[in-house]
This record gives C-alpha cells, sequence and structure tokens, in this order.
C-alpha cells in the first residue's frame, strides 16, 4: 500500500472536552464551547488558526430530547474566526473525523474541528426517564415511520432484535457478554470524567432490569451531559502541533440495507468497514494495542470485535468471558475510558476518538496502556458504521 | 394490551397505499411488474432488477419470527408495557421484512422460527399499524 491514501495528509491534533456527567449545569452551547476551546488548546493552536468547523449532527436533526450542539453559525460568530469549510453532518457520519479528513486533505480547510454535544442527562431527567426516540416530533418520518407506530420506540427496541438474533445463531450468553460492561466499568473507576465509577459486578448486570430483551440496563450506554470537540489539522502543520496522532486508516461502508429492522443479517455487522479498513493498511488485527470499540449496547461493541478481526464470527462471547482478554492489561484493552457504558453517552464515537487519542500520546493516566502505538476506533455499526486505526506519532 | 399510545406515521406518496391496505387489515408490499422481486418497504423501484413499474401485492401467507425483542421500558407516559416486537419474513414472499407488535398472550410466547399469521390492530393516531398473531400448533 503506498502514500496515497488521503488519511495519512492530516492528523487529528487536538481533542477536547468540557466537563461531562450526568447532569452538567451549564448550557450546551456553553458545554461546546468549553470542548472547542479544548481542543484548540490541545492541539497548541491559536482559535484563529481554526479554518473549518463542523458539527453532528447537523442543525435538523432533533429526534432526542438533548441534542445539545448549539447552532453552528452561532458558534462561528463566538468564535470570532473566519473559515473556509463548514458542515452540518448527519448522513455519511460514519466517523467523526471522516468529512473533516476529506476537508483538510483536499485543502478546504488546514485546521478543521468538529463536536458533538449532548445534555441527554438532563434531558432523561426532566422527562422522569430516558425519552421516546422523535417523541419531539408529532409524526414519525422516514426510517422511523415503520419503527415508532408499532412501538420500537428507542434506539433500545430496535437494536434488541440484533442481539437476540445473534446470541441463537452463535449460542452466545448474557453472562459472557456481562464481562463486558464489567470490565469497562473497572476502567472507567480509573477515568475521573466517567459518569459511573463504582464497581458493577456480573450479578449486578444479571440483577438488573431488563429494558428491551435481551438489553438489559446495564447493556444500554448511559445518557450524559457534555461535548466533545476534536481537531483535524493537515500533516504539513505537525511542526505547529504539540502532540499530533496520525490516521493510518480509515473506511465506512454501508454494503445492507441501511435501516435498523431490514439489515440482512443481524448476526454480523460492520464487516465490509473492517475489511476495508484492513485493505488500506499493512497493519493486522494483532497489531491493535488499545480498542476503543462503539458501545451504545454491549452488542455494538461485539459486533466490532467479531468484524474486526479481533475474534472470530460467534467467539466474541468466549473471547469476553472473565474479562481477562479486555482489561487494561489484557490482549485487547477494550473502551479503556469505560466506554459509553461507563463514561457516558458522548454519542458517535467522539468519545472513544478522544481516548484513543489519550492513549496514543500516553495521556490517559491511571488508564494508560503501556506503549499503546496503535489504535483502533470504530463507530456505531447499523446503518453508518465507521473504523479507523490511529497511531503514535 | 392497546397499542394506540405511541408516534403515528408520517404518510407519504411511497407509503400512503401500505397505511390505506392496512386500515383494511391488508398487508401490501410491492412487486416488480419486470423481475417479479418483491420488496418492502415501498420505494417506487425494484431493489433488485431497478425496474421502476411496481404494483401491489397482497402477503396472506403465514410469516416466520426473524428476531423478536420484548420490551419492558415505558418510553411515553400512558404506554403499556411489557410488548413483544417481532421481525417476520414470509417463505412465500422472499426479500421481505415486516417489523410490527405479536398479539397474543401477555407476554406472547415467541422463539426465533415461529409462525405467525398476519394481523393488524389499532395503532397511535386512527392508524392500524402491523400486528402479527402466533399459529397454535395442533394438539
Amino acid at each position: 500500500m503506498g502514500s496515497e491514501r488521503f488519511e495519512q495528509r492530516v492528523v487529528i491534533s487536538g481533542v477536547g472536552q468540557s466537563a461531562i456527567g450526568r447532569e452538567v449545569p451549564r448550557s450546551g452551547f456553553q458545554l461546546t464551547l468549553d470542548a472547542v476551546l479544548a481542543a484548540i488548546e490541545d492541539a497548541g493552536l491559536a482559535v484563529d488558526d481554526i479554518d473549518g468547523l463542523a458539527m453532528f449532527p447537523g442543525g435538523g436533526v432533533t429526534h432526542l430530547p438533548g441534542y445539545a450542539n448549539g447552532n453552528l453559525y452561532e458558534i462561528h460568530d463566538a468564535l470570532g474566526i473566519t473559515t473556509t469549510w463548514r458542515q452540518g453532518q448527519v448522513e455519511g457520519m460514519s466517523l467523526p473525523f471522516y468529512a473533516p479528513a476529506q476537508a483538510v486533505a483536499t485543502g478546504q480547510a488546514r485546521h478543521a474541528v468538529i463536536w458533538r454535544t449532548v445534555k441527554e442527562g438532563s434531558a432523561a431527567r426532566r422527562a422522569g426517564g430516558r425519552p421516546a426516540y422523535g417523541s419531539t416530533h408529532p409524526e414519525a418520518d422516514g426510517p422511523l415511520a415503520w419503527l415508532l407506530p408499532i412501538g420500537a420506540l428507542s434506539p433500545v427496541c430496535q437494536v434488541a432484535p440484533y442481539a437476540t438474533r445473534y446470541m441463537y445463531e452463535y449460542g452466545v450468553t448474557r453472562e459472557q457478554l456481562a464481562w463486558i460492561p464489567v470490565t469497562q466499568r473497572r476502567h472507567a473507576a480509573l477515568n475521573p470524567d466517567a459518569v459511573y465509577r463504582d464497581p458493577l459486578t456480573v450479578e449486578d448486570y444479571l440483577g438488573s432490569r431488563m429494558i428491551s430483551s435481551p438489553i438489559c440496563l446495564y447493556d444500554c450506554d448511559v445518557p450524559a451531559d457534555g461535548s466533545t470537540a476534536i481537531v483535524v489539522s493537515a500533516v504539513e502543520t505537525a511542526p505547529d502541533l504539540r502532540a499530533p496522532v496520525r490516521i493510518e486508516a480509515m473506511a465506512g461502508v454501508i454494503d445492507g440495507r441501511p435501516t435498523w429492522e431490514q439489515w440482512e443479517d443481524m448476526g454480523r455487522v460492520g464487516y465490509a468497514t473492517a475489511a476495508a479498513l484492513w485493505s488500506r493498511t499493512d497493519l493486522t488485527p494483532q497489531d491493535v494495542d488499545v480498542a476503543q470499540l462503539y458501545d451504545g449496547f454491549t452488542i455494538e461493541a461485539v459486533w466490532w470485535l467479531e468484524a474486526m478481526g479481533f475474534c472470530g464470527t460467534g467467539e466474541a462471547g468466549a473471547f469476553v468471558d472473565g474479562g481477562e482478554r479486555i482489561a487494561l492489561h489484557g490482549q485487547l484493552p477494550l473502551n479503556t475510558w469505560g466506554g459509553q457504558l461507563s463514561g457516558g453517552r458522548l454519542h458517535a464515537g467522539f468519545g472513544h476518538t478522544a481516548e484513543a487519542v489519550r492513549q496514543l500520546r500516553g495521556e490517559a493516566g491511571e488508564r494508560q496502556v503501556e506503549g499503546a502505538e496503535v489504535a483502533a476506533v470504530t463507530n456505531v455499526g447499523g446503518i453508518e458504521a465507521g473504523a479507523a486505526l490511529l497511531t503514535r506519532w | 394490551m392497546d397499542a394506540s399510545t405511541g408516534i403515528p406515521p408520517a404518510v407519504t406518496d411511497e407509503t400512503e397505499q401500505f397505511w390505506a391496505n392496512a386500515a383494511q387489515g391488508r398487508l401490501v408490499v410491492e412487486r416488480c411488474q419486470t423481475c417479479g422481486a418483491e420488496s418492502f418497504p415501498p420505494r417506487g423501484i425494484c431493489r433488485r432488477c431497478r425496474g421502476r413499474s411496481m404494483a401491489p401485492v397482497e402477503v396472506t401467507g403465514r410469516g416466520r419470527v426473524y428476531s423478536y425483542t420484548v420490551n419492558h421500558q415505558r418510553w411515553l407516559p400512558d404506554l403499556e408495557v411489557p410488548y413483544t416486537i417481532v421481525l417476520v419474513e414470509f417463505p412465500d414472499h422472499p426479500g421481505v421484512r415486516v417489523i410490527g407488535r405479536l398479539r397474543d398472550g401477555d407476554p406472547p410466547r415467541v422463539a426465533i422460527g415461529m409462525e405467525v399469521e398476519v394481523g393488524f390492530e389499532p395503532g397511535p393516531g386512527g392508524f392500524a399499524i402491523p400486528s402479527f398473531v402466533t399459529v397454535e400448533e395442533a394438539g
């Protein structure tokens, strides 16, 4: 593989996060500014260096209360910058840094920042529980028109049939899968910014209430308040940057029906993206030192463990059983910040990307994986599916 | 079990025929007049041959449960729980999968591969929503 991959013309130069918590008493707009300014400083740049601005999702997406990105133009105005590239991202958002990387690699911007801000923790508290997806709309449109009217009112209901089918096809048990949230909670205990840090046991998991079978409470990520911003810079600016991280390869493929209920093989998700990713690098799954795999639900991390080739199809249950292999000192430390299951639903791979960058820089504190040189980052799986390999500078 | 609490569908030019037939208790999908492939949801194009001449065809035979979930969470204030959501495929209609509720039982007996009959029940906003019924085994 030569040096023609566009993602190698860019680096991730900065990551920044606001305060993160179940509830943070600060507006989404201010959380966004906190994260954006922190990310720019983290990159070693000045605000005036930023000439590309993007957010996910774009302004029109309000399916869930607590989507709190703010307005891109108002953030632009608040920063007082000049930009050559702007984007509100929805479709095509396979990875948080995918579109910024395209913009920077093609010279449309030199330093582009993208953010994702959630106030879903506060929204859930106000609603007296996790609100229905689409509850802000009087009617369900697009793909949701088939889901919400029959009672699939949440991403939990939409993803649960995947877990049912996967467990049926491969004989994987809840007792095995429990080790994903349990192990990630151990990691969260070492992350001062994680939402939940108290120990979680397999017994706690098996005793927790069912949300949409077989997905129980601890299989679901934690609605949170917080913002994450990521700065993508042109590789030639590296001398100006504090601690850049390389994008070795990235991919986002859709090779099946991209609606939750129509995906053909619910036991296998993310495989085309993973195959495209590995075709863009000489690295192999054995080279990955730390994995930040999307975990909106436990089953999504399972998809990626298997699709990425960290274990075989149907083997994730045995792979995670006992937690040793995915522990900080195991062969594949998984979601070292606690993931969305314990660290908080920062959504769409933003929290995962921030942690991958920290690990590759050796800035992950007590949860640092020693000698981490290659990090895998994945996002979602159903509908959009993104995967990347980030490497130490 | 009342299924009328919830969010109704926005009806489009493509889906109007489906919902109108649903109100009459008929499950209608699209059949390609060129190659015969069936498709759902309706898109006005054949997903196999890209033919643009699609006609409605009623699904009457039994379906099989591809997967399911039993939802216990009260996502909306008056939502009655638990209820079962099933993804149903049809041996006589390859390529068609329909998501709906499973109506009988409390909660109903459900398993992958189980046979169900097509049905509907009153859903949100006065719409009839897909709602399947378990085929009781002989004896």
